[in-house]
């Protein structure tokens, strides 16, 4: 983003420094704040891992010890040879992925369509679903809780998938009609002058173009699925649960918590998450400042 | 919105002769029922999953109504004068305090990494991208994170302070009437500040850099140099996310139900934390109801004042 206006600018900026010499050659300020608020953001991420492999002795021991003398992987060997853990990973995995795509399908017809159609309601409907995100979901959960027990829907996929596709549309819907309205109306002037249906546009030449902003709304909606707490913890029971409400459940209890495995589960949930953000860093960012900066 | 709506293509054909007017009704006709076609799965579920269930949830602050047995029965604005009377004010002030703590605090760290960050910096892309890690850990990790750091007994900040010659004895700083909220805000502002960043530094980057040459050419400061020349390009971007951070922290569930559970002695409780225990614990609907009405309203007064105050700033 900041490469066109330095290379714009380039030459007048060199002719300013040349004239000023203020310009210092290491930036000292800049460094010294990031490194302080790099300890605030990467001490605790530090604590998690090595928290995660350090044996139970050196932990519960008094006064903390920051550098551990010995090394463990038993906690992450006892997570990932427990059966119920790898059965809440299961269905985290399959509501999370099924959310996602169920997500970018419904939202793109629907950014497609508010953005390259006019109809009267247009607008309405796109406030109506902004708007939906600023709603308390204890309050939703209320009635939500009341429906799906008398459908008999509780504890299924069916209540977490529909749930968290339907709150993940507001920011996806958002970003997907951003991207569509940077695309030119010729290409699908173009295509319908060719004799190709409306579906036929979307499908062939509209989203294919729009891959990025389908990724990062895909990615959207995997973390709202798998990073939620309130829902699958009051509509699912400990069959149907996904990792976050059932590790709440599991370790912390009246009884003391076992940090270190509490540690290495935590890691087991944050590690889908941050590999596909490593993968998808640019797509990401871009996905998220795309409203913002241009609105 | 009625199927009688007219749809028109965004750009109209400039040959728009009386000859083609069969064709162009019919391609009319088919895209305004595409077009509502593409709107239709997306619709049917705000409908059914965000608009029926607050409509019905709201109402149910006039009924007293129980999970535990069917049927409702209307019982007025009971429900409210028993919300109003239950502690309401200092519910409202705990969450006040809670959102505005979890509002500032993560708002001027975001800030703090978006100028450094800004600066020409070497790797200044793969640091953004790592300053990014806090915001990707889902609540529940971070609550429990945060809860082993604020350990009683074995905790890492007791344990640095104490290194640090700060306190004499390990603090139970969760369990603390004093120090809960305080923790709390930490642990959330540590999560929520990566987002804010990124937003900033996105806003930064249309900061023209001529601006600040021909500032700093006129002798100001860098102090003066935000405020004359950084801080009005970037914020509306700023007010957009001090709004949004308020209306999602106004409503914060996690991090305060797994932490302390709206304790100690109810010092932590929220508005959202003492909806849900109304309707799950004491399973009493009429009243998390009526904790949902007031909450709107307070959230309108809000999002009310925040308008009318941005309006004003645009006259300006």
């Amino acid at each position: 983003m900041a490469v066109g206006t330095e290379t714009q600018l380039a030459p007048r900026r060199q002719a300013v420094a040349r004239t000023h010499t203020r310009r210092r050659r290491f930036p000292l300020g800049p460094w010294a704040a990031v490194v302080g608020f790099g300890l605030f953001a990467f001490a605790p991420v530090y604590w998690l891992l090595i928290t995660s492999i350090t044996p139970d002795s050196l932990v519960y021991r008094y006064p903390v010890t920051f550098f551990p003398e010995s090394v463990t992987f038993d906690n992450y060997r006892s997570v990932f040879t427990d059966p119920e853990i790898f059965g809440w990973l299961a269905n985290s995995v399959i509501v999370s992925v099924i959310t996602a795509v169920l997500s970018v399908v419904t939202s793109m017809y629907m950014g497609y369509s508010i953005s390259k159609f006019r109809y009267r309601g247009r607008r309405t409907l796109l406030y109506f679903v902004l708007s939906s995100q600023m709603l308390p979901s204890a309050l939703l959960l209320v009635t939500l809780y009341g429906v799906f027990s008398t459908f008999g829907l509780l504890n299924t996929y069916f209540v977490l998938i529909i749930s968290f596709t339907t709150f993940t549309l507001p920011l996806c819907v958002w970003m997907l009609k951003g991207f569509f309205d940077n695309l030119p109306d010729d290409i699908i002037e173009a295509s319908k002058i060719d004799g190709a249906s409306n579906w036929r546009t979307l499908h062939a030449i509209v989203l294919p173009l729009a891959a990025p902003g389908l990724v990062a709304s895909g990615l959207f909606a995997f973390m709202r699925g798998w990073n939620d707490f309130i829902f699958a913890l009051t509509l699912t029971g400990p069959e149907r649960q996904t990792l976050p409400p059932a590790l709440v459940n599991r370790y912390i209890g009246e009884a003391a918590t076992d940090w270190p495995e509490l540690m290495a589960a935590s890691v087991l949930v944050a590690l889908p998450v941050a590999v596909a953000f490593v993968a998808l860093q640019r797509h990401l960012v871009g996905g998220i400042t795309a409203g913002a900066v241009k609105g | 919105m009625t199927m009688t709506n007219k749809v028109r293509p965004q750009r109209r054909d400039a040959s728009g002769s009386t000859a083609h007017e069969p064709q162009r009704s019919a391609r009319r006709i088919s895209d305004l029922r595409f077009a509502w076609l593409l709107i239709l799965p997306g619709v049917a579920m705000l409908l059914a999953v965000v608009l029926y269930p607050l409509v019905r949830s709201l109402s149910s602050a006039f009924f007293s109504e129980s999970l535990l047995y069917p049927g409702r029965e209307f019982v007025g604005l009971a429900n409210i004068q028993a919300a109003l009377g239950d502690d309401f004010l200092r519910l409202l002030w705990q969450t006040g305090i809670f959102t505005v703590g979890a509002t500032v605090l993560p708002f001027v760290v975001g800030l703090g990494v978006a100028l450094a960050l800004n600066a020409r910096l070497p790797g200044r892309s793969i640091l953004r991208g790592a300053f990014l890690f806090p915001w990707l850990l889902p609540a529940v990790v971070v609550s429990f994170l945060w809860m082993w750091i604020f350990d009683a007994s074995y905790g890492a900040l007791n344990g640095l302070l104490e290194q640090l010659s700060l306190i004499d004895e390990p603090r139970a700083w969760l369990f603390d009437t004093a120090t809960a909220r305080g923790a709390l805000i930490v642990a959330k502002s540590w999560n929520a500040f990566p987002w804010i960043m990124v937003m900033l530094l996105a806003a930064l980057q249309t900061v023209p850099e001529d601006l600040h040459e021909a500032a700093s050419l006129d002798g100001a400061g860098k102090v003066r140099r935000f405020w004359t020349v950084t801080w009005p390009h970037i914020s509306g971007v700023a007010g957009i996310i001090i709004l949004l951070e308020f209306i999602w922290n106004f409503q914060h569930f996690d991090l305060i139900f797994v932490m302390t559970g709206g304790g100690p002695a109810q010092t932590t409780q929220t508005l959202a934390t003492a909806l849900y225990d109304s309707a799950f614990r004491s399973y009493d609907l009429g009243q998390a109801g009526a904790i949902g009405i007031l909450w709107m309203i307070v959230l309108l007064i809000l999002v009310v004042v925040y308008v009318r105050f941005s309006e004003r700033k645009e006259a300006n």
